[in-house]
C-alpha cells in the first residue's frame, strides 16, 4: 500500500513541475497572446452613424490584394462621427485602435489601418475610400 | 487495513450527521404591534417634470380589535397643482392581477398644500394612493411629502417621504410635424409654426421639418435647420430672417418613458442635457423614423432638447415627436 502511494504521490509531483516549466505563451505590447498565425486580412467593414445604425448603401467592397476598402455612405451622412468596425482574421489586430468616433470627411486624404497578423511578423495597411450616395 | 477505513469512514458520516442536525434558529412567530403603524412606497420611477404625476401608496392599519381609521392626509412642502389628489379607494390585487378598489372614505379635498381624505367605511386598514401632479414653480426645488393617518383611538402616525428633486427641464408631447404647413421647429416656444408665424418670428426657429421622396437616395422625414446646405432642403423656401444653424445628434431607440410612452425603463434626466456633446455636430437629420431620436442644441447655446419621434405617416407627409428641454442658462 505505502508502495502505491509514493509512486502517486511522485506522478503528481512530476505532473506538477512539467506544468510549471512549459514555456509561457508570450504576448505583445497590448496584452495579447502572440500566436503562430502569419494570415493578414479584412474579412468585414462596417461604418456605424452616432445613431449606431449602418450607414452603408450596401456591402463594403474589401480587395486583399490591393488592400482597399470601398463603402458607399447614404446620402446625407455626417463623416465627421463616424463609428468603424473591422472584423479581422483570427489573432489578427488593428492598429491604429478605434477608441471612439472617427472623422471621415477628408475624402481626399483617406483613412489607412493597418492589420497586424497574429504572429506579429505581417503587417498590411488598408486604405478607406468612402464615397457619398450621390442625388441622381 | 480495512477496518482501519471502515473506522474514519464512519467517523465522517457521524461528523456530517453531527452538522447536519445541529439546531441553528430558534423560529418564532412576530407578535403583531398593538398600535396603529403605516408605510409608504413610491410608485413612479425617473425623473420629476412638472406636469407629470408622481405617485405614492400610503398604508396605514391597526388591529380590528384596538378601533378603526378615522382619516388620511398628505401635506406636500409645495402645493401641487391642479390634478393633485389622494385616492379615497383602497386597492388590492385580485387574482388576475388587475387593482381593484374598495370606496373608503370621501374624496379627497385640498386645501393649499394639504390633501385629506375623511374615512366613512368602518374599516381598520387601508393603502391609499396618492398623486402630486407636479407644479411649475416647483422645477428646480426639492418637495418633501409628509403623510399622516388618525385612528379612531386617537393615535396618530406619520411618515416622511422625499425630499424629491423636481427636474429642471420642460416636456412637450405630441406636436405634430407637417411638411409645408406647420414644419417650422421653434426650441425656444416648443411650438410648431406655420411659414407665416415662423416669417414673425425668425429667430426663434431652430428646425424645419420636410418630407421627400427623392428617387435613388433615402430621404424622407427629415429635421433640418433651416443655415443647414440648401441639398438638405430641397423645395422649401424658407420664410425671410429664417437662419438658425442648430447642431443636432442622431440616436436611435432611445425611448424615454416618458415621451415615448413605451414600456422601456429608460429616462432622459437634466443631467443627461449637460453632458450631451455637440462639438462637429451636424445641422440636420434625415431619414428619420419612429422611435429615432435627435438631441439638439439652439445657436444660442441657451437650450439643448432631445426630440423624439413618435410617429411618422408617409401618406399624411406628417412626424409626430415629443420634446424635452433643458435651459443652459
Amino acid at each position: 500500500m505505502k508502495k502505491y502511494l509514493i509512486i502517486i504521490l511522485s506522478l503528481f509531483l512530476l505532473a506538477f513541475a512539467l506544468v510549471r516549466c512549459s514555456k509561457d505563451y508570450p504576448v505583445d505590447s497590448d496584452g495579447l497572446l502572440i500566436t503562430s498565425r502569419a494570415e493578414c486580412y479584412v474579412s468585414n467593414f462596417e461604418l456605424l452613424g452616432s445613431d449606431f445604425q449602418t450607414v452603408r448603401s450596401g456591402a463594403a467592397v474589401i480587395d486583399t490584394t490591393a488592400l482597399t476598402i470601398n463603402a458607399t455612405v447614404l446620402y446625407g451622412t455626417d463623416l465627421k462621427n463616424l463609428y468603424p468596425q473591422f472584423t479581422l482574421v483570427t489573432d489578427a489586430k488593428l492598429d491604429p485602435k478605434i477608441t471612439g468616433k472617427v472623422d471621415f470627411s477628408d475624402l481626399a486624404n483617406p483613412k489607412q489601418y493597418t492589420v497586424i497578423s497574429g504572429n506579429r511578423k505581417v503587417e498590411k495597411t488598408y486604405t478607406i475610400f468612402i464615397t457619398i450616395q450621390s442625388k441622381p | 487495513m480495512q477496518l482501519k477505513y471502515y473506522n474514519l469512514t464512519l467517523l465522517m458520516v457521524l461528523i456530517i450527521l453531527f452538522a447536519g442536525c445541529k439546531k441553528i434558529n430558534d423560529a418564532t412567530i412576530p407578535t403583531a404591534p398593538t398600535v396603529l403603524q403605516n408605510d409608504c412606497i413610491k410608485r413612479t420611477l425617473g425623473p420629476n417634470v412638472a406636469g407629470l404625476n408622481i405617485e405614492f401608496a400610503y398604508a396605514m392599519a391597526l388591529p380590528q380589535s384596538a378601533g378603526n381609521i378615522v382619516s388620511a392626509e398628505v401635506e406636500a412642502s409645495i402645493a401641487g397643482a391642479p390634478g393633485t389628489y389622494l385616492e379615497n379607494r383602497s386597492f388590492y390585487t385580485n387574482g388576475s392581477g388587475q387593482d381593484v378598489g374598495i370606496t373608503v372614505g370621501s374624496p379627497s379635498v385640498t386645501t393649499d398644500t394639504r390633501t385629506v381624505v375623511a374615512f366613512t367605511r368602518d374599516t381598520c386598514a387601508a393603502t391609499l394612493r396618492y398623486y402630486y401632479t407636479v407644479p411649475d414653480e416647483a422645477r428646480g426645488k426639492s418637495v418633501t411629502f409628509t403623510f399622516s393617518a388618525t385612528a379612531s383611538t386617537g393615535e396618530t402616525v406619520s411618515y416622511t417621504m422625499g425630499p424629491y428633486t423636481i427636474a429642471n427641464m420642460t416636456m412637450k408631447l405630441d406636436q405634430v410635424c407637417t411638411d409645408g404647413k406647420a414644419c417650422y421647429l421653434s426650441i425656444a416656444d416648443l411650438a410648431l409654426y406655420d411659414s407665416t408665424a415662423a416669417a414673425a418670428n425668425p429667430g426663434k426657429i431652430d428646425l424645419v421639418y420636410l418630407y421627400r421622396v427623392i428617387t435613388g437616395i433615402t430621404f424622407a422625414h427629415a429635421l433640418v435647420s433651416p443655415a443647414a446646405s440648401p441639398d438638405y432642403l430641397p423645395g422649401v423656401n424658407l420664410p425671410t430672417g429664417v437662419n438658425n444653424s442648430t447642431p443636432m445628434v442622431k440616436t436611435w431607440a432611445l425611448n424615454d418613458q416618458n415621451l415615448a410612452r413605451l414600456q422601456y425603463g429608460i429616462f432622459i434626466d437634466d443631467a443627461d442635457f449637460l453632458q450631451k456633446d455637440f462639438i462637429n455636430a451636424p445641422n440636420y437629420a434625415i431619414n428619420l423614423k419612429a422611435q429615432a431620436g435627435a438631441w439638439v442644441e439652439t445657436a444660442d447655446g441657451k437650450y439643448r432638447a432631445y426630440i423624439y419621434v413618435n410617429t411618422v405617416n408617409n401618406a399624411t407627409k406628417t412626424m409626430t415627436v415629443s420634446i424635452k428641454r433643458y435651459q443652459m442658462n
